[in-house]
């Protein structure tokens, strides 16, 4: 279906597909550590519209809130914001294992 | 050194440089017209190579093309009430000679930090943003060829400021006399 262009300006599909692009451009400039930067970035991004569209629960909506709260860390230093990926994967690998744990 | 033992605009200068943080969440306010335009003249306040003034700004305040280059701008966080476009003008620029250009990006920093420090005192919240797609937002703000977009500035009331990125200390970085 056809959107007006303003609905598509807004739209967080678009945000996030434009994010993408111009991020892909981008680090060919940009200092290695963005490669992660980007990406996680884009990890929240998806977290918040999962969230909006009720594909979510109480442990990723914690987690877009760890994500958010520390991805400034970036600013620290490499070991630093290396510690904070570490504990989002491993929040996400809880998540998982919980998962399969449901029946 | 006890900034309370600092001559008041010493003291209030040193404060103001030290406190302005950059902001990547901002609430919803929009920012008075000439608050942006007395933001700009500090800007131009700014030591300039020859004093040759290359420097060009482009103010965005409309909401949709904020919008737009929200979206063409990686680096950029949160929704600023406005955002200015720090430009270098590569003709006015060449007249500085082979090293023109790098003078007039120079003059665009020290233009950068007059404009935040500007802000800050406005209790207005700002961040430089380097990560935004030039050929993007040359297209979308149709931006002359010789006019070559250097910086993104972002401003906006802060939602809060956040605690201070480590710095250096004097001592790590000072070599007196020679190396
Ligand atoms: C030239 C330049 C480019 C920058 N680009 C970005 C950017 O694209 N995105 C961003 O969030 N911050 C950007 N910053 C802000 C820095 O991350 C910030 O100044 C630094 O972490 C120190 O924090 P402070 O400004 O709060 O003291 C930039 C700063 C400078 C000077």
């Amino acid at each position: 279906m056809l959107m007006d262009g303003k609905k598509l300006l807004y739209d967080k599909y678009f945000e996030l597909l434009s994010f993408l692009i111009t991020s892909a451009r981008g680090l060919f400039n940009e200092p290695e550590i963005y490669g992660p930067l980007r990406l996680v970035e884009t990890a929240e991004k998806l977290l918040e519209i999962m969230e909006e569209e009720s594909i979510s629960n109480r442990e990723l909506v914690e987690l877009k809130k760890y994500i958010h709260e520390n991805i400034d860390t970036v600013l620290y230093g490499e070991e630093e914001f290396k510690k904070f990926l570490d504990e989002v994967v491993k929040r996400l690998a809880l998540i998982i294992r919980s998962e399969v744990k449901r029946n | 050194m006890n900034l309370e033992e600092l001559p008041d605009k010493a003291r209030i200068v040193f404060e103001t440089i030290r406190g302005r943080r950059s902001i990547r969440e901002y609430i919803d306010r929009e920012i008075p017209l000439e608050y942006l335009k007395l933001i700009v003249e500090a800007g131009l306040w700014a030591p300039s190579a020859s004093n040759l003034q290359p420097r060009e700004f482009i103010l965005i305040k409309d909401k949709d093309l904020l919008r737009a280059v929200k979206l063409v701008s990686p680096g950029l966080s949160g929704n600023p009430a406005a955002i200015i476009v720090l430009c270098i003008d590569r003709e006015k620029a060449s007249k500085g000679g082979r090293m023109g250009e790098t003078m007039a990006l120079l003059d665009v920093a020290t233009s950068l930090q007059n404009m935040m420090l500007m802000a800050y005192a406005l209790g207005i919240g700002s961040c430089p943003i380097a990560s935004f797609d030039k050929l993007a937002l040359k297209t979308i703000l149709d931006i002359p060829e010789h006019v070559e977009p250097v910086l993104l500035l972002s401003l906006g009331y802060p939602k809060r400021w956040p605690q201070p990125p480590p710095r250096k200390n004097v001592d790590e970085v000072l070599h007196v006399d020679g190396w």
